[in-house]
């Protein structure tokens, strides 16, 4: 196992999510709630390689269900499992009324995440769910307390996970031409003094 | 007493402005010091043990009221031709860990097998810091050479370059595995911006000097000479600094917001001051002096910086001819500060800026605790609001940007990326080299622009969370702008995709606040400053006066 720092798993997992598709701010925040799930559970390369390789099978919430939700009407699934970063983001966005609290939703994706997204704010899901669930009905609560960062954790990875997960954050970065490569960051002289 | 506006952002978060920043007693090495002494930190060096050409390690251990620290030295052979300022180096003359707390022999067992390999090494949380640094070869040899001789260097070429080793990577929040800022964040004495780095250096200036004074006495043990305190206290420490640590202030809104908030701040307080006393006045004519002493030892190839390094010269004599005219008027700081404004370059008014906050301790240094953020729990985006305001808030902030004609090639000339070769930021030719499409979000004001163009799309009272669901390429737009409406100075106030940016400039703003002096800019991408020339050297600050100042 590999011994990463937290900064290291957020600098990793931003570019793994972007490098599998999400905007720079989704990148932005996966960065930041996986490493709310190191904190809390060793398997935060386990949850994130499920969410870069499977990011293409998830659908986001159309405007016609976040209405049901925002109206206290029961929810509607639609055959294919509800996107958990992009869910997470407009329930952050715009937090849903108190008065339709509790709220349920159905067929989430990997509501590990939609869980690790809602600790920054005073939403929660109301049973914990695992690293493994791969689909699952959801209930969102209100929470007294938002989620506080414990100093000393560190994030475990194996080295299997670890190239996958570079496999799709190299996708963000930019191979060298002759030309950038002497232009750099500017120097090319060795000391000269 | 009746206030002085801060000067907006539209004015100090101008590029030009930005590159022409000096330090002042607000920056984070003079809040370490100012810590230090007021604490009476105290060093010992728990190793030295250096061979005769000096390879080999040292351990400097400094014991503040709540925790010991220690800087974990190696000095290692390096050919000539391998030593490089630039980031792609692999091998390096010396390097260093900052450790929390006193290594045992099996820690620095460790760290010496990882510690000279930087970034191929792998580090724990134990480290708070990893650094390197190369030799400036000619100086120190010369340096060396006088010492064994049993005489002091010659002073002008001594102080003419500033320092003996120059850092060409200092990297602190858990880089390598090193230990995370969350770590460290709550420790009083490292809580403000960049103190462990800063810490780092402070220790690496005196290794330094005593790694020097060792080759001169191995060389002649019965008559070498040791450097005198006055040169000691005089050298600092170099460092190269190039395009990866440019993106800094952008990725970092709220913390750039800090820094300057705290600065204007502390200006505005200055110039509101009624009267100018004897002590405030005797303080800054010292300050003027020691800065004109500077200004006349800063040396630079660089066609631009030599230029404004001239003009400032003549400000300052031109500041010094008025001085006792401007402080007998009524608000005297406040006079100088427009004198400043009306007469001089830039690179005077913001060494005026520097200047002016120089006597006032006692009414700005409590700002330098509010020179921090947290920005690691990320701003959270208000969907609530209504894209028509959030499309005036951005036309708003982002006025000095919506004449700029982004569709034009020089408008749009540069991308910022990631390299896969170095894993580090790299400024590219948009219509000259591939991979503009795998752009970094560093293009604030373009990407502002065309996110307001994008929510003239919509209806002006739909929810941003409403546009965000549909548009998420946007999003990180909508953060960004939310955060430079509630916070002036996030955002530095240029196209940082232009034909004409120098990245230099950004970089000099941050060195700035770092404490940096010397800027030299050695292309419009990278450039050399040196740190804590002219300040105490660590194990002095026990015996100086609370403020930092030699007793």
């Amino acid at each position: 196992m590999i011994d990463m720092s937290l900064n290291e798993v957020e600098t990793l997992s931003t570019k793994a999510a972007r490098g599998a598709g999400f905007s720079w701010g989704q990148a932005e925040e996966i960065g930041r709630a996986a490493r709310r799930i190191a904190v809390e559970d060793g398997g935060w390369g386990f949850a994130m390689l499920s969410l870069v390789e499977n990011a293409h099978f998830f659908q986001p919430p159309d405007l016609a269900r976040v209405a049901r939700w925002r109206n206290g009407e029961a929810d509607v699934a639609t055959g294919r499992p509800l996107c958990p970063i992009r869910t997470a983001a407009l329930l952050l966005d715009d937090p849903p009324p108190a008065g339709v609290m509790p709220l349920t939703i159905f067929d989430v994706g990997l509501p590990i995440w939609l869980d690790a997204m809602l600790r920054r704010s005073k939403m929660r899901l109301a049973h914990p769910v695992g690293l493994r669930t791969s689909r699952a009905d959801v209930v969102i609560e209100r929470s007294v307390d938002i989620w506080q960062p414990v100093a000393g954790r560190r994030g475990a990875v194996d080295q299997q996970t670890l190239t996958a997960l570079n496999s799709f954050a190299v996708r963000t970065y930019v191979p060298e031409s002759e030309r950038s490569r002497v232009r750099g960051a500017g120097g090319v002289r060795v000391d000269d003094e | 007493m009746t206030a002085i506006a801060l000067r907006p952002p539209q004015v100090v978060m101008r590029l030009q402005r930005l590159g022409a920043a000096h330090p002042t007693r607000l920056s984070f090495l003079r809040q370490l010091i100012r810590r230090a002494a007021k604490e009476r930190w105290r060093v010992r060096k728990e190793r030295f043990e250096l061979d005769d050409h000096g390879f080999g390690r040292a351990v400097y251990a400094v014991e503040t009221p709540g925790r010991i620290y220690s800087l974990v030295a190696f000095s290692t052979p390096l050919d000539d031709d391998k030593r490089s300022d630039r980031v792609i180096a692999q091998a390096w003359d010396t390097s260093y860990v900052l450790y929390d707390g006193l290594p045992d022999a099996a820690e620095i067992a460790r760290l010496e097998e990882n510690a000279p390999l930087q970034e191929a090494g792998r580090f724990t949380n134990r480290e708070l810091v990893l650094a390197r640094a190369n030799k400036s070869v000619r100086l120190f040899e010369a340096v060396a050479a006088a010492l064994a001789q049993g005489r002091q260097p010659v002073e002008e070429q001594l102080l003419g370059v500033g320092y003996l080793l120059r850092t060409t990577a200092v990297y602190g929040n858990g880089k390598f595995g090193i230990a995370d800022r969350d770590e460290i964040a709550s420790r009083p004495e490292l809580s403000g911006s960049f103190q462990a780095e800063m810490l780092t250096i402070w220790l690496i200036r005196s290794f330094t000097l005593d790694l020097v004074d060792h080759i001169a006495h191995r060389r002649n043990p019965t008559g070498a000479a040791r450097l005198a305190p006055d040169l000691r206290r005089a050298l600092g420490v170099g460092n190269a600094t190039g395009l990866g640590m440019a993106p800094f202030l952008v990725r970092h809104p709220l913390l750039t917001h800090s820094w300057f908030l705290a600065r204007e701040t502390a200006l505005a307080r200055v110039r509101a001051e009624p009267h100018a006393g004897e002590a405030e006045r005797k303080a800054f004519s010292g300050a003027l002096a020691d800065l004109r002493q500077r200004v006349a030892r800063w040396h630079s190839d660089d066609i631009r910086q030599s230029a404004a390094t001239r003009s400032l010269a003549d400000d300052l004599d031109t500041l010094a001819e008025n001085l006792d005219h401007l402080l007998t008027k009524p608000r005297p700081w406040d006079a100088l500060y427009r004198f400043a404004e009306e007469q001089f370059s830039l690179e005077g008014q913001e060494a005026c800026v520097a200047l002016i906050l120089e006597p006032h301790g006692a009414l700005i240094d409590e700002l330098g605790e509010t020179m921090k953020a947290d920005e690691t729990p990320g701003h959270a985006i208000d969907g609530s609001m209504s894209c028509g305001t959030l499309r005036q808030a951005i036309l708003d902030c982002y006025s000095w940007a919506t004449s700029i004609d982004f569709a034009g090639p020089a408008a749009n000339a540069r991308f910022w990326y990631v390299s896969a070769e170095k894993l580090e930021p790299r400024l590219g030719e948009r219509f000259e080299e591939d991979g503009a499409e795998l752009e970094q979000p560093l293009a604030t004001a373009r990407d502002a622009i065309n996110l307001a163009a994008a929510l003239a799309q919509g209806p002006a009272s739909s929810r941003v969370a409403e546009f965000l669901l549909r548009r998420p390429e946007w999003r990180h737009a909508v953060r960004r702008a939310q955060i430079v409406a509630s916070f002036p100075y996030a955002e530095i106030h240029d196209n940082l995709i232009a034909a004409d940016l120098r990245p230099v400039d950004i970089l000099r703003a941050k060195l700035a606040f770092f404490g940096a002096r010397s800027f030299d800019p050695r292309s419009d991408r990278w450039l050399r400053i040196a740190l804590f020339g002219g300040e105490p050297l660590i194990e002095d600050v026990a015996s100086t006066a609370p403020d930092g100042e030699a007793a």
